[in-house]
């Protein structure tokens, strides 16, 4: 046996970890709040300054202005430093400062080694707190998002292309209707002047939670507290957002473009977040219906398994975002939620029968619900695979943050409390109140659209085809039922737009 | 199996990550290697973190081992195939366990080693998790009917990259800088060589019987658990793996004798990208070449070198530019690569970076420049360990290079007598023009 441990760091690596209680602090809605872990003897410390305004502040016409001015502050140099200089002075201590902005909260993250964190902070708090607001930042800045919107999220990446469609589709004429980064149009007309004003309209002490980690030395929190307290006091109003509209029957927006692959999102608005008791019945209902890169994912089972159509399907019981490895990512809280299927890209010639059997399961959940056998299965799973939710400093925090923006102490440790309580009964009340298959917005990105529409309107039969020439015989039944089911589509309900026409104004595009 | 865990511990879950900068070694965690007598290497790495265990199963196999024709992309596709279970525990069974563990469990496939890995909670799960990984590598059990329905997957995977303009670049600038070597596809392999898996029954026997034996396979388990208890459950179920003995051959790429160019039309509107090539030497942690160009790259290209500060900056003519160096076992190609913002500036970035790596032969880059990357990959390096998943994660790379973990430790030492004149003087030996590619992407017009 070779042995080859590392005995000058035995002392370190018994370190026992010495919690302190963590806290939450906010003295007054206008003043700022904290949401600190401390955790002595670890020598990183994350930042994560969480700001509760996002994309759906943009004013009308002025689409991707948060994102533009925030982008501002983490991409571009503060009054003493131009940004050539901060990636000068972050390289050597591997420092960083990365920004999130969804539709109603935004955080600026990083993580240092406490070696660097007095070099670090000095330069990240000026970042924040006193911005260069530099034209040649705001030209760079600009560019990187307009080339975003314009070529990458059209042309470069269908599967988030797919999912922003049916993002437009849910929330039309809704704040949260346009791409966190904006529109072309909308990008081409902002002004540096709007991004000042953005800021000094937003960057208020109420607007802000500072979320400290780590290793940081116990009167660190006060000094951010007392930096952070030099700007002004007060808070944005929270928004209020009109009702979500719901789809009437099937909604299709078909995206056309040429592509070897037809990529799908569809969904609906739901009444219910992370803050209601009925999340945790239609989450486990969600989980085993299509949990995100899981074999336990029913969608998965049938679609990719069963007949190896493409390389996964999904679902949500509301906003996901993929954060390290397949676990979701925080700070993405939002008032209002939608329910989303994710069928990945599959080969044009079975896009209608993908699309089909995707109904199809839908229904079955809505109207058989989930078994006590699935129920067992996915409880426990899930019980299980949200003890891996929360490894990193950044995701602990993160995790507190949301959880109290839920209203929970510990999201996580209620996940634990709830589940086991929970009965088939409840998961099914759930499906029923909250679940539908009828009026459904789908989103498809596909070539000679046309076709698609005719084939769907007409409800032409959509056989198959496999590679292998033996599939098992209950498949071959089940998917007699499936090329010929009924979508119910009406020409009206089926509209087509070139994809290019996407994100270059607010809302959808014309379509025909 | 499968207990579930009292609530508090959702507390206690972080990982101190030593503070490895004090050390005179990059890697702070003790760990222990063993060997059982069929060649299967064993890589414990036990964590002070309650209740998580990281397991890995790394296979010395990827698409290098890829050297027949047609068989581009094998790796992969066998990866896909190590998930449809035994006769002893068939794929259903496979998935119930994993999914009641609630582990976090995937695999994926790289140009030199193919990894396989679960995460999960409560080290009384461990045992079920070595017999039950045990048996998938040792009894793998499916017909030709499930690989012709597997088959179609990867083809669903490739078109989940289709519309990805990078993806098309590195495809088009590996094809055209390599010849021989097996690193001329990328691990999805060919479409061609996708289209036809589903009648790869037979050699997916042979390419299992080669690869996936002790003697190519390392377990690499980082976590909660007792070095004793893991061994003993090793040998236990993993005893009676047979040894393959089968050693594989790579072609040897000739010396590159002229330039290459070549270009890639992409249908839809895109930034344009160029990317430019110079073959290279293999991982090492011995000679000075490797270390010295994985420096080079970060001293002249990274976010804080004045070409980037140039280009992206101050001209803003590029989105972003960079350089890239893969460890790999063979040979490789040290890659500079950038994303403009207009298709007419691709000639002059192409001669900026041309003109910089000429640079670096005549100058050599500053000292202070040189200290700041040493301090850079340091640091980086300590934010990677704050979980099981990521010391093993990142761990399991290194190892299928040498199958030594120390191999980092000397390889940070390397990097430590890494001059600025070693720098000038790999500069001088390769970036030479006859030893270049330049791979070149401009968009179409978006329908």
């Amino acid at each position: 046996m070779k042995n080859n441990a590392n005995h000058s760091l035995l002392g370190i690596t018994v370190m026992a970890l010495i919690f302190m209680a963590f806290s939450c602090a906010k003295v007054s809605p206008k003043k700022l709040s904290t949401e600190l872990l401390p955790l002595q003897g670890n020598p990183l410390v994350s930042f994560r300054i969480l700001l509760s305004v996002g994309s759906a502040s943009d004013p009308a016409g002025k689409e991707g202005l948060c994102a533009m001015t925030l982008n501002m502050l983490a991409s571009g140099g503060s009054k003493t430093l131009p940004f050539k200089e901060i990636q000068k002075k972050f390289y050597p201590m591997a420092g960083y400062v990365g920004l999130l902005v969804d539709k109603e909260m935004s955080v600026f993250v990083g993580t240092i080694h406490i070696d660097n964190l007095d070099k670090y902070y000095a330069i990240f708090k000026d970042m924040l707190l006193d911005p260069g607001f530099r034209e040649e930042d705001f030209n760079r800045i600009k560019t990187r998002q307009l080339n975003f919107v314009e070529k990458t999220l059209v042309s470069n990446m269908d599967e988030q292309f797919g999912k922003e469609i049916l993002n437009l589709m849910i929330y039309e004429g809704h704040p949260y209707g346009h791409q966190e980064a904006g529109t072309v149009e909308s990008l081409k007309s902002l002004t540096l002047d709007d991004i000042k004003a953005f800021y000094k309209e937003h960057f208020l002490q109420g607007n802000i939670t500072i979320g400290l980690a780590g290793g940081y030395p116990a009167d660190f929190p006060e000094k951010v507290v007392k930096d952070f307290s030099a700007l002004p006091e007060g808070q944005t109003p929270k928004l209020k957002l009109p009702a979500q509209r719901q789809p009437k029957g099937l909604e299709i927006l078909i995206a056309e473009k040429k592509t070897p692959a037809t990529a799908i999102s569809m969904g609906f608005p739901i009444a219910i977040s992370k803050a209601s008791p009925d999340y945790f019945p239609l989450w486990i209902a969600v989980a085993h219906f299509g949990e995100h890169r899981q074999h336990l994912s029913l969608l998965f089972q049938k679609i990719r398994e069963e007949r190896g159509q493409n390389y996964g399907d999904y679902a949500y019981a509301d906003y996901f975002i993929q954060g390290r490895d397949k676990f979701p990512a925080q700070n993405y809280c939002r008032q209002e939620q939608y329910f989303s299927i994710w069928i990945r890209p599959l080969a044009n010639s079975n896009r209608h029968f993908v699309l089909r059997q995707a109904i199809i399961e839908l229904k079955k959940l809505v109207e058989e619900g989930i078994s006590e056998e699935r129920l067992e299965l996915t409880r426990t799973y899930l019980l299980n695979y949200t003890k891996l939710y929360a490894q990193t400093l950044g995701e602990r925090l993160g995790w507190q943050m949301d959880s109290h923006y839920y209203g929970y102490q510990d999201f996580l440790a209620e996940v634990q409390k709830r589940l086991p309580t929970i009965t088939r009964e409840d998961v099914n009340r759930a499906i029923k109140k909250y679940l539908n298959f009828r009026n459904v917005y789908i989103a498809i990105i596909t070539e000679d659209a046309k076709s698609l529409k005719e084939a769907l309107v007409a409800n032409a039969p959509s056989p198959i085809k496999y590679a292998n020439p033996n599939m098992p015989r209950e498949v071959l039944e089940e998917d007699k039922t499936i090329q010929i089911f009924s979508l119910d589509l009406r020409a009206e309900k089926v509209r087509i737009a070139p994809a290019a026409n996407f994100f270059q104004k607010s809302g959808l595009p014309k379509t025909e | 199996m499968n207990k579930l865990i009292p609530i508090a511990f959702t507390v206690f879950l972080l990982l101190v990550v030593p503070a490895a900068l004090q050390s005179s070694k990059i890697f702070p965690y003790e760990y222990k290697i063993e060997e059982l007598e069929n060649g299967l290497k064993v890589i414990s790495i036990p964590l002070n973190n309650p209740y998580i265990i990281s397991y890995y199963t790394v296979v010395r196999s990827g698409s290098r081992n890829e050297v027949e024709p047609g068989r581009s992309g094998f790796a992969h596709f066998f990866e896909h195939m190590m998930f449809k279970g035994t006769k002893t525990i068939p794929l259903a069974a496979y998935n119930d366990f994993l999914t009641k563990l609630g582990a976090g469990t995937n695999g994926y496939t790289t140009d030199d080693y193919t990894c396989y890995f679960v995460v999960f909670a409560g080290r009384e799960n461990l045992e079920e998790v070595v017999k039950t990984e045990a048996d998938r590598f040792i009894n793998l059990y499916y017909d030709e009917e499930m690989i012709k329905t597997e088959a179609p997957v990867i083809e669903g995977e490739y078109y989940s990259t289709v519309s990805n303009p990078g993806r098309r670049l590195s495809e088009l600038l590996r094809d055209t800088a390599f010849e021989k070597h097996s690193y001329r596809h990328t691990t999805l392999g060919y479409l061609k060589d996708i289209l036809d898996m589903p009648n790869q029954f037979e050699y997916s026997q042979l390419y299992k019987k080669r690869f996936y034996a002790p003697d190519n396979s390392i377990l690499l388990v980082a976590g909660d658990f007792d070095h004793a208890q893991l061994m003993d459950y090793v040998r236990k179920y993993y005893g009676n793996w047979q040894k393959s003995n089968y050693t594989l051959v790579t072609p040897v790429e000739p010396p590159q004798t002229k330039a290459k160019r070549a270009h890639f039309d992409f249908p839809a509107k895109t930034a344009p990208m160029i990317a430019i090539a110079f073959h290279g030497p293999a991982y090492s942690d011995k000679k000075i070449d490797k270390a010295a160009l994985d420096l080079l790259a970060q001293t002249s290209f990274s976010s804080s070198s004045p070409l980037y500060q140039k280009l992206v900056i101050e001209e803003q003519k590029c989105l972003n530019l960079g350089a890239s160096f893969s460890d790999r076992r063979d040979p490789y190609f040290l890659v500079f690569n950038a994303t403009l913002k207009d298709e007419k500036d691709l000639p002059y970035v192409e001669d900026e970076i041309l003109k910089e790596l000429e640079r670096l032969k005549r100058e050599p880059v500053p000292e202070d420049v040189l200290a700041d990357v040493k301090s850079n990959l340091k640091y980086s390096f300590a934010d990677e360990l704050g979980t099981t998943d990521g010391v093993a994660g990142m761990l399991a790379g290194y190892i299928s290079l040498t199958t030594d973990p120390e191999t980092l430790n000397r390889l940070f030492d390397l990097y430590e007598k890494v001059t600025t004149a070693d720098i000038q003087e790999m500069a001088k030996k390769y970036f030479n023009k006859t030893n270049s590619t330049v791979a070149t992407l401009t968009g179409g017009k978006a329908k």
